[in-house]
């Protein structure tokens, strides 16, 4: 079975308009039976089909809107599908926004079991990977540090390490790749190109393209909520090269 | 019914998350701290003392030891309160992580429910203590029920909480109605005076509130040292469980759609 099917799958965001200001013009809509609250949807996917082969590597393209982090929302099961079915098989991390789960107050080391156990780590799987974590983030002090003393690039980088070191079956990635200095950008795909090459499934979100080519062998163009083209990275990138 | 089960199945893979928050909420408010937990018992004690006064001395309730009394229900009221209000904004605190990682998210209003029963439970001990030692002078059997009351206190302040928690995400106006409300429950419920002074034709009435009875099941346990009565008891408890089914059936409902809207 593959690691990730996608079938028909359409997502319909609703946004109401509050459109009683006072409770008078609420009794005034109300005695007319004028609407109160008025709904309206907008597709962000229509009817997408994707199946994503266990140990593949996958880039998501589009412009800004175009339903990519929707994507990732529906495979790591934050969202519910309007229509169609998502199927998964083994354990996902996502990793849609860097250091969701963290506090300020706390320390390097808390800040590292929070974000474990918000993943659904056990405390004994993370004691095995957590000297693991500490060394590749590679932050002075990391442990007895409270975060809110960490500069933003050095939070990314314990978020980005926590993530990575989980060795999850399928890792998604929304546009966290520009992390850190060039430095850790580099040991961060180096980690990647690793975690691929274990056998790991990736779908990767990112504007960085050349990135996304030393990465990825499959790309995925959306537009619009729709998959305009699904092909070798090469052809795709260069089509959309072409268009954007 | 089945569906409540299975969720919870969820939840208890979970666990260490419940136990990481907890352990979170605590370590942040009391860190930073020089007296730390005093302040916590510094609040309600001020009140205490401040309708102990009022109560015996301007209007008089006719009550042997009434700062016993007092202390005996004010930390399960404070408990309620607290931990209800928290539901208000635990959600819309926690947006970030509800957009971008799945997982129950009534973890994080058992989490917070967690948190304030630790707190609760070192402040009745040592209420238990000081009863035993200055009102009771011996230490009641009736302390013994004290946990079927904990279990009790639980199962409704979090049937209560997840409702409020799922309002708040749809309507802000919850965050600024709850504070009226629970002033208003405040002088409905037996916090400074005993449930028995409550007309007999309004009783019934005055029992829809589940607080009413919660308090008098602790003024029962921990003031009178007597057993409550089984029919309160059972009451309560079988009140408590509806509550709470309930109100995470409420919860369940929404749930789904909170990382949409957060």
């Amino acid at each position: 079975m593959p690691a990730v099917v996608l079938r028909g799958v359409s997502k319909r965001f609703y946004f109401y308009e509050h459109r009683t200001s006072s409770l008078r013009e609420w009794f005034i809509r109300r005695v007319l039976r004028r609407p109160i609250h008025v709904r309206r949807a907008a597709f962000t996917l229509h009817d997408v089909d994707l199946t994503v082969g266990r140990g593949e590597a996958v880039a998501l393209l589009g412009r800004n809107g175009s339903g990519k982090s929707t994507v990732l929302r529906l495979i790591a099961g934050i969202y519910q599908t309007s229509s169609g079915t998502v199927r998964t098989e083994g354990r996902i991390t996502a990793v849609i926004e860097l250091g969701a789960g963290f506090h300020p107050e706390l320390t390097g080391a808390e800040n590292i079991a929070l974000y474990a156990a918000v993943l659904g780590l056990t405390r004994r799987e993370l004691a095995e990977r957590y000297d693991e974590i500490v060394e590749f983030a590679a932050i002075p002090d990391l442990p007895d540090t409270p975060l809110k003393y960490y500069s933003s690039g050095m939070e990314a980088r314990l978020a980005f390490s926590v993530a990575v070191c989980l060795q999850p079956d399928i890792l998604l990635l929304d546009e966290v790749l520009a992390v850190g200095d060039q430095a850790f950008r580099e040991r961060c795909l180096q980690r990647l190109r690793q975690y691929h090459a274990r056998g790991g499934t990736l779908v990767l979100v990112s504007h960085e393209l050349e990135q996304l080519r030393e990465l990825c062998t499959r790309a995925v163009w959306l537009d619009q909520g729709r998959i305009r083209m699904d092909g070798p990275i090469d052809m795709v990138l260069e089509r959309y090269r072409e268009q954007e | 019914m089945i569906g409540a089960l299975g969720r919870m199945r969820g939840v208890w893979r979970y666990r260490e998350l419940l136990h990481s928050l907890v352990v979170r909420n605590l370590k942040v408010k009391y860190q930073r701290s020089l007296l730390g937990f005093v302040w916590t018992l510094v609040n309600p004690l001020f009140t205490v003392a401040v309708l102990g006064v009022v109560f015996s001395h301007v209007v008089r309730i006719p009550l042997p030891h009434y700062w016993a009394f007092l202390l005996s229900g004010y930390f399960v009221w404070n408990f309620m309160l607290q931990t209800l209000n928290t539901g208000t904004y635990i959600f819309a605190e926690h947006s970030r992580l509800t957009r971008s990682v799945a997982f129950p998210s009534e973890i994080l209003v058992f989490g917070a429910a967690g948190s304030r029963l630790i707190e609760f439970a070192v402040e009745v001990g040592l209420v238990l203590g000081v009863l035993a030692i200055f009102h009771h002078h011996v230490v009641p059997e009736s302390y013994l029920v004290l946990p079927v009351l904990l279990l009790i206190q639980l199962l409704l302040v979090i049937g209560l909480a997840l409702p409020i928690a799922t309002l708040s995400v749809f309507y802000y106006d919850v965050y600024h109605a709850l504070p009226i409300a629970l002033t208003t429950l405040f002088y409905l419920s037996p916090v400074f005076y005993p449930a028995g002074m409550v007309p007999a034709a309004a009783r019934d009435l005055y029992f829809l509130n589940p607080i009413a009875g919660l308090l008098t099941l602790y003024h029962d346990v921990l003031y009178w040292g007597r057993m409550p009565s089984p029919e309160l008891l059972g009451g309560m408890l079988l009140a408590a469980v509806t509550i709470y089914l309930a109100g995470y059936a409420l919860f369940r409902r929404y749930a789904a759609i909170f990382p949409e809207i957060v």
